[in-house]
């Protein structure tokens, strides 16, 4: 894949490139500001950007605005956007408009070094890769909600939909047969009341959009 | 009915003036008394009863200060310095206060001009009969009755102008009142500093040693058995993850990120979107170009609002909540009010009904007593209000609502 990196810190740049470079991808471009940003996604047309919130300038959430602008003039244009802290609004803008290829991962992420490369490739194929963390916020901070009435098998098959993986990773992560993954979502979406949509990236909306509204 | 109407407001400033008199009669003994202690300070003997008479001056003082306030209804200010700590201290004390030599003049001046209020007798004798005729036969307006009441303000004004407190005295109470508070602030600061330090020591720090130490022990292990290397970078890994997990909560205590990236409003309505509840926000006195609050201040109201939304989306059992935030000439006011069950109750099982100020003033007995009513979250709020010598209420009787109320002094 071909990628552009726009990250400030020159370790955590180099770093990002060299893990990129090891696991067969090309990174075309690096922005270290948020001026750079733009001009390199629209010269190098990548498959999948890797956008630090914080830049400078202004060290605020100039890496953000870049992917929401940048998604503008490229609809297309997959975006994984990094972060040292999450936050939930900051989801919600950039899924907002039911945009496909879009992730928001804590920087720790970059840790787990496959699950990152399959979250960016999940992200570059047009899904979701939403961090464990704003999932999690998102179902426990009510109480009494039909979120309440899940088993615990059926949270964590959940969770893991929310976050963007498919009924195949899901049913490996939980050690579990792909049948009863498929058996739990039914369940999941019944108890929820949410109308039964296909698997994909409509289906991690649908749950999101169920969360952010209750 | 004019005549009626003129004895009344007659009688009431009579009453008025009497009060003065009385006050006047009472300050002439008191002045001899001073006197006395005057001299017994210079020979030594009373030097004690000095600070004990300048108190009673000021009690003499701020009755009179209750009285005229209570007739023109404007309040007179008080500007003393206070009398504590050792003889000598308290005794300085009470030569410098300017306020106290003030009162002084004003209770010099008083044992005369407090004497005019004896007219009010003539004035009776003389305003019965006269107005009797005047307003009761030719129904004219009183003439003589009213001038008690002239007599009573003019008391009150002269009274007015000599017991507002000279501007120094103001200054040299504004000095004390800051510098407790600054004292205060820097201690709630040390505390703060101290926090810190205990989170970063007994979490990312202790993490990060654990972590160097296994990934040391995968290493000696990575020859002999790799099996056991890769099970203890496993748990390296795992060690990261939760020194970087542990630092984030450290570092959003210290002052939430969003703050700086979005500023106070869009951090709070980011607050209210994701809190689960249905949030009325409404915003008092900010325009696009307000100045920002100092880091400082908007961190505490961010802490508070995430607390009371917290509280309320997980004890009061109701789903809507009001939040304002309002730009005041003092500083910023949070007003944060969900209409549920209220009875927001601290660990001990105590109801938070009493609304224990954060002010200065307070001290360490009422800010022990302030510890007990709160929860622990609204323990919290209180101590990080107070530090920047800020109001914190809380009302949350059984049966709702409960409202928490917030003022932040800062200069905008």
């Amino acid at each position: 894949m071909r990628v552009v990196i726009a990250e400030d810190n020159a370790l955590l740049r180099e770093g990002l490139v060299l893990l990129l470079t090891s696991a067969g991808h090309e990174v075309v471009a690096t922005a270290s500001a948020e001026p750079e940003i733009l001009p390199a996604l629209l010269e190098h047309r990548p498959d999948v950007a890797v956008l630090d919130v914080r830049m400078p300038p202004g060290f605020r959430d100039e890496g953000l605005r870049a992917a929401l602008a940048a998604r503008e003039q490229m609809p297309e244009l997959p975006v994984l956007v990094l972060s040292q802290y999450v936050e939930q609004s900051y989801a919600a803008e950039l899924l907002g408009g039911g945009a496909t290829g879009v992730g928001y991962l804590l920087k720790d992420r970059i840790g787990r070094v496959d699950e990152f490369l399959d979250a960016l490739e999940r992200v570059a194929s047009g899904g979701t890769a939403l961090d464990p963390e704003v999932v999690t916020e998102l179902m426990t901070r009510r109480r009494g909600t039909p979120v309440d009435t899940l088993t615990a098998r059926e949270r964590e098959v959940l969770q893991l939909m929310a976050e963007g993986h498919d009924n195949t990773t899901i049913a490996k992560t939980l050690v579990i047969t792909e049948r009863s993954v498929s058996k739990h979502i039914g369940n999941v979406f019944l108890k929820l009341s949410l109308p039964p949509t296909d698997t994909g990236h409509r289906r991690v909306l649908a749950v999101l959009a169920y969360l952010n509204r209750t | 009915m004019l005549m009626k109407a003129a004895i009344r407001q007659a009688a009431h400033a009579t009453v008025q003036l009497a009060r003065t008199v009385g006050l006047a009669f009472f300050s002439l003994i008191f002045v001899t008394v001073l006197i006395i202690a005057a001299v017994g300070t210079i020979a030594l003997v009373g030097a004690a009863l000095l600070p004990e008479t300048v108190l009673l001056i000021r009690r003499l003082a701020g009755a009179k200060r209750r009285m005229v306030s209570g007739w023109t209804g404007r309040e007179i200010p008080e500007a003393y310095l206070p009398i504590t700590g050792p003889l000598r201290e308290r005794l300085r004390t009470s030569v410098r206060d300017t306020c106290t030599y003030a009162d002084l003049r004003w209770m010099g001046l008083h044992y005369g001009y407090g004497l005019f209020g004896l007219a009010a007798v003539p004035l009776w004798l003389l305003g019965l009969p006269l107005d009797g005729l005047w307003c009761g036969l030719l129904r004219q307006r009183a003439l003589v009755l009213p001038l008690i009441t002239r007599l009573a303000d003019l008391d009150a004004r002269w009274s007015t102008a000599l017991l507002d407190p000279p501007p120094k005295a103001r200054l040299a109470e504004r000095v004390t009142v800051l510098t407790e508070t600054r004292a205060n602030a820097v201690a709630a600061h040390g505390v703060e500093l101290r926090r810190i330090e205990r989170d970063l020591h007994d979490g990312a720090q202790a993490q990060l040693v654990s972590l160097s130490m296994r990934i040391g022990l995968a290493r000696r292990a990575y020859e002999r058995d790799p099996e056991a290397g890769r099970k203890l970078l496993d748990e390296a890994q795992d060690q990261a993850q939760q020194a970087l997990a542990q630092l984030r909560h450290v570092v959003r205590g210290i002052h939430p990120p969003i703050l700086t990236d979005r500023g106070l409003l869009g951090a709070v309505r980011a607050l209210a979107a994701s809190s689960g509840l249905d949030v009325a926000f409404e915003v008092e006195g900010f325009s696009p170009d307000s100045p920002r609050a100092p880091a400082a201040v908007e961190a505490a109201a961010y802490f508070v609002v995430a607390e009371s939304l917290t509280n309320a989306a997980k004890y009061s059992g109701s789903d809507h909540a009001e939040l304002t935030l309002a730009r005041t000439a003092k500083g910023l006011r949070v007003v944060v009010r969900d209409e549920g069950r209220g009875g927001a109750v601290d660990p001990a099982g105590r109801i938070a009904e009493a609304a224990a100020s954060g002010a200065p003033a307070a001290g360490a007995a009422q800010q022990a007593g302030a510890e007990r009513i709160g929860g622990s979250g609204l323990v919290g709020m209180r101590r990080r209000v107070a530090a920047l010598d800020g109001s914190f209420k809380v009302s949350s009787p059984l049966g709702g609502p409960t409202v928490i109320e917030v003022e932040l002094p800062c200069v905008w």
